[in-house]
């Protein structure tokens, strides 16, 4: 912590007009990263399942990706580099967070670089997870994920307990993470 | 709590409210039951979009991107340049020239303002013991502390977004509204598995007439 006395260089004069103003990098690779991060976001986002994490993972990515592109460089070059970029700083999450290694994180490692945004992923990975499952799983999965009701309700909705449905849900989502949900 | 499917519950419940994960390691048994709900939660909002809040951030960040010797606009604010601001906010951004002079605001390291004057912002007796307040000396915002008969301040400006902290009194802590982050009265981050760097600290002296002067600027 600072106290006391400041640094004798004090008697500073402004920058003088004009001659600082550049911009660190061209408009269109600025522009074009933009749109390709709305696609690296979507795919975090699939990942971390919330809008906070997702917001500081894709600004990492950003932030480490967009000093080192090349004016000039064309759209699918960025898009390549960008999610090379989220690719790792996504292991660096779970990593961290949960100590997962490399290899159980291959699924997500050596996934294709997504075309453009996927419209129709609620549908097919729910639907894609569900039917893999047994009928209580689905049920309680359904009911927690998809309608968003509380444990209590699913309770109620299924004639069992509280406790009885948490344990459900958890060897339900054990069973879940077991569905390839990515071909 | 510590049961397993308590803690993933607790868990799910924090993705179904739209709470980031907090994870600790003994989580890790659960690893493969934690990511499933994630995307769970994930399919359950459908593709998602940048909020245009947190979009316009990232352009300004994209735009600011850190190369020497480049001001960033989180350095600008920090400092407390004006001008540079001001610039900054039209989409560019000041260079540091050699030799000229500028504010010094290097992670964790002190505020040294460009024209820096010393500005009363308290009396002594007005700052509550190990609370802090928020005071602002020119353009340079800051939180002030006391203990005993030292005062110390930092930034009110968060080390990661350029976003003004504000203090929780309750825990002791600076939070940063732009994401659960906070920093302890000495400016370090508090959340070991996300570390951000130090806040910047601000010069700050006591009078012998007990008023309390922050170095900013006019």
């Amino acid at each position: 912590m600072s106290a006391g006395r400041p640094p004798d260089e004090l008697e500073a004069e402004p920058d003088e007009p004009g001659d600082v103003l550049q911009l660190p990098m061209a408009p269109r690779a600025t522009d074009i990263a933009l749109g390709e991060l709305e696609i690296v976001y979507a795919f975090i986002y699939a990942r971390v399942g919330n809008r906070a994490d997702a917001e500081d993972l894709t600004q990492q990515v950003a932030m480490k990706a967009i000093p080192r592109l090349r004016e000039g460089s064309p759209a699918s070059a960025i898009r390549g580099y960008l999610f090379a970029t989220a690719r790792s700083v996504l292991g660096g999450f779970w990593s961290t967070r949960l100590g997962l290694s490399e290899a159980e994180l291959h699924e997500d490692l050596a996934l294709a670089v997504p075309q453009s945004p996927p419209s129709e992923e609620r549908a097919d990975t729910v639907q894609r997870i569900l039917a893999e499952l047994s009928d209580n799983y689905r049920r309680v999965l359904e009911l927690r994920f998809l309608h968003g009701y509380s444990l209590k309700e699913v309770a109620a909705e299924m004639h069992s307990t509280v406790g009885a449905v948490k344990v459900m849900q958890l060897r339900a989502l054990r069973a879940a993470a077991k569905v390839k949900v990515y071909p | 709590m510590n049961k397993p499917e308590n803690r993933v519950d607790k868990i799910v419940s924090d993705l179904l409210h739209g709470r980031r994960l907090r994870l600790s390691g003994g989580d890790a048994d659960e690893k493969a039951a934690i990511t499933a709900a994630a995307r769970l939660a994930a399919a359950r909002q459908g593709p998602q979009r940048m909020n245009p809040a947190f979009r316009k951030r990232l352009e300004q960040a994209l735009e600011l991107a850190p190369r020497e010797p480049w001001l960033t606009r989180r350095a600008a604010l920090v400092a407390g340049l004006g001008v540079a601001a001001g610039v900054v906010s039209g989409g560019l951004v000041g260079r540091i020239l050699h030799g000229a002079p500028t504010a010094q605001v290097q992670g964790g390291g002190p505020i040294v303002p460009i024209g820096g004057r010393w500005v009363d912002v308290a009396a002594m007796s007005d700052l509550v013991e190990g609370q802090g307040t928020r005071v602002t000396a020119g353009s340079v915002g800051a939180f002030v502390f006391r203990r005993g008969d030292t005062v110390t301040a930092v930034t009110s400006i968060c080390s990661h977004l350029p976003c003004e902290l504000w203090w929780n009194g309750g825990q002791g802590l600076l939070d940063c509204p732009c994401h659960p982050v906070s920093f302890t009265a000495e400016g370090k981050s508090t959340d070991l598995a996300y570390p951000l760097p130090d806040l910047n600290t601000v010069h700050v002296r006591v009078t012998p007439a007990g008023r309390v002067e922050v170095l900013g600027t006019a």
